[in-house]
């Protein structure tokens, strides 16, 4: 297993293993931070910060095989200590150039969407974003989040279910 | 699927197309840098020591941070002037409830401040070790009502890093809600800790409000009208609240194709021709209308005229309009719905198409699609931006587009577009 073979290299110290065990799942990584932090610059902030986390702290993995939901676990603590500093300085949201396929009416759902699941407790938001954008099953995000499988089943139920009365609850029944 | 479930799916394939960028590995091989790989020895007498030290350092700081008669200690660095006169007249009530989390943290709820726009909780954060500003906690409050959600908030770290004394500010609580519940979240290496402080509301305490008055009086914009619908002062600050428009304009503008959804909003108030600080906003939109809330600083106690200036709007706007381009074509100036925008360069690289453009520093094509041979292109992302200043203080932005394919003939086709402009118009505001 290649995946093994890199962790026991980083233990000892070899820094480009570690970045070849990152770079292996680079998207993974990265839009697992992107989708808590929303741009490049903080995503990229987020996965340094993270490298040196592990780096640091690799010889207290025990188990070699866990490496990527250990370090996916630090880059979640990373995004978030990112997104509790940039909360104290009251960050205005900036406007970028985007291209929008569909029509507005998608359009105003989107922008609802962000809106509402931003209204969500944190920890609703998060298992909500980790389930349906980054598509990570149940099992999966409750090893990430050190959470029993159970409380996540019941987060996702309980924050769709939020969402669903913001949007007026219509469609409570069809499923 | 249900309906939330398909919106999510939408969302979630702009997620995969997002790849991570190629300065990634350069970025985490230069983060690693020179860093020496360093094991800690466990020593658990130190953590003994620090434990005992925590208690000695948690009873000294208790002294410090004590109520003095109705005044609440330690706050000074964190009040505005407003708050700390108030603080001064023994307008807070004292609460000083602390709770203490298993990693040593401590939060003390020191007291509150309610008026009727707004319950303020002054609560200081105590980490021992030295590192507060890791672990800020969410904050909540909930009654029988319900929760109240924070609005807004700031505070102030100690040196040494082990003290925050924090200001939050939370909808007023109803006037039958007598027991409150401060709910402190704290995540820490992926797991949740989670605090609670209960306390009764003292409403003789409570402060009321100095001025409330619906105004009804409405600004012309270039593109409609903002409505300011009502004024509320207390104490401790003064909200002001209105529309830009309602759920009828908001249909007709969307049938004639002519949406506008605003972005920024300056408002000036001015009390006795000095210019109130202001505190906070907020837009949104819904099945309202588009409204908006701005707070400022509490009014003076004499108030002798009051004003309201709007000073900047800026809004999205449907344009629908295509620009004809050719490779090669350097600084052409164009007019798009009264904005300048210049065309500096069109240029091919690697199978992209690349638009550098400049507007003044507002201006955003927010919905913009390159069409080649009558094959629509993507924005695919804006780069090198530059901003230049000049001497009449004007700002310009130039930035390159990035398309993804390349064609013969080139058409920018702008959908949407947000500019900013300037205004200078006053209405007075109700002093009684």
């Amino acid at each position: 297993m290649e995946e093994k073979m890199l962790v026991k290299k980083t233990k000892l110290g070899d820094k480009d293993a570690l970045v070849q065990l990152i770079m292996n799942q680079k998207n993974d990584y990265y839009r697992l931070a992107y989708v808590y932090l929303k741009n490049n610059e903080d995503a990229l902030d987020a996965m340094e910060d993270m490298i040196l986390i592990l780096y640091e702290n690799i010889y207290t993995l025990k188990k070699n095989s866990a490496f990527y939901s250990w370090s996916k676990t630090i880059l979640i603590n990373c995004c978030k200590r990112i997104l509790r500093e940039q909360k104290r300085t009251v960050p205005l949201e900036a406007v970028k150039e985007l291209s929008y396929e569909g029509d507005f009416e998608e359009k105003n759902n989107e922008m609802l969407l962000e809106k509402y699941l931003s209204e969500l407790d944190e920890r609703h938001q998060e298992v909500i974003k980790l389930r349906y954008l980054l598509d990570l099953e149940y099992k999966t995000i409750a090893e990430i989040l050190k959470v029993p499988l159970g409380t996540i089943r019941s987060r996702i139920y309980y924050g769709i279910s939020r969402l669903q009365e913001k949007f007026g609850g219509d469609d409570l029944e069809q499923d | 699927m249900n309906r939330i479930e398909k919106m999510l799916k939408n969302k979630k394939r702009d997620i995969d197309i997002i790849e991570a960028p190629d300065a990634l590995e350069e970025r985490l091989r230069s983060a690693l840098g020179d860093k020496e790989m360093t094991k800690i020895r466990r020593n658990i007498t130190g953590k003994i020591i620090a434990a005992c030290l925590v208690l000695v350092l948690m009873g000294y700081h208790f002294d410090t941070l004590a109520f003095y008669g109705n005044k609440l200690m330690g706050y000074n660095d964190v009040m505005n002037g407003t708050l700390k006169e108030l603080n001064e007249r023994g307008k807070g009530q004292v609460i000083d409830k602390s709770y203490t989390f298993k990693n040593g943290l401590s939060i003390t709820l020191d007291g509150i401040m309610i008026d009727e726009t707004q319950l303020l909780a002054f609560y200081t954060i105590k980490a021992p070790k030295g590192n507060v500003d890791e672990s800020l906690p969410t904050v909540t409050l909930r009654g029988f009502l319900g929760e109240h959600m924070p609005q807004s908030g700031y505070g102030k770290i100690n040196d040494t890093k082990t003290m925050m004394n924090n200001i939050h500010s939370f909808e007023p609580p109803g006037v039958l809600e007598k027991t409150l519940h401060m709910n402190f979240r704290f995540f820490q290496n992926g797991r949740v800790e989670e605090g609670e402080i209960t306390f009764t509301v003292d409403r003789q305490k409570a402060m009321g409000h100095t001025l409330k008055a619906n105004i009804h009086k409405s600004i012309k914009v270039e593109q409609g009208t903002i409505d300011i619908d009502s004024i509320l002062a207390s104490p401790t600050r003064t909200v002001i609240k209105g529309s830009i428009q309602n759920i009828l304009e908001l249909a007709r503008d969307e049938i004639n194709n002519e949406r506008i959804r605003p972005n920024t909003l300056e408002l000036k108030l001015i009390a006795n021709d000095k210019e109130i600080q202001p505190q906070s906003g907020g837009m949104s939109t819904n099945m309202k209308g588009i409204t908006f809330h701005h707070e400022y600083d509490a009014l003076p106690e004499n108030l002798k005229s009051l004003q309201l200036k709007l000073t900047r709007f800026s809004a999205d706007h449907d344009v629908n309009k295509e620009i004809e381009l050719t490779k090669g074509m350097k600084e052409q100036r164009i007019n798009v719905h009264g904005q300048d925008l210049t065309i500096d360069k069109v240029y091919e690289m690697n199978g992209h198409t690349y638009i550098t453009i400049t507007t003044e520093e507002g201006t955003v094509l927010t919905k913009v699609y390159l069409l080649a041979d009558d094959k629509r292109l993507e924005l695919n992302k804006t780069s090198e931006d530059q901003y230049e200043k000049r001497k009449d203080g004007q700002i310009l932005h130039r930035r390159t587009l990035e398309f993804k394919g390349v064609g013969k003939d080139y058409k920018m086709d702008i959908h949407r577009m947000t500019y900013v402009k300037d205004y200078n118009i006053t209405i007075e505001l109700p002093i009684q």
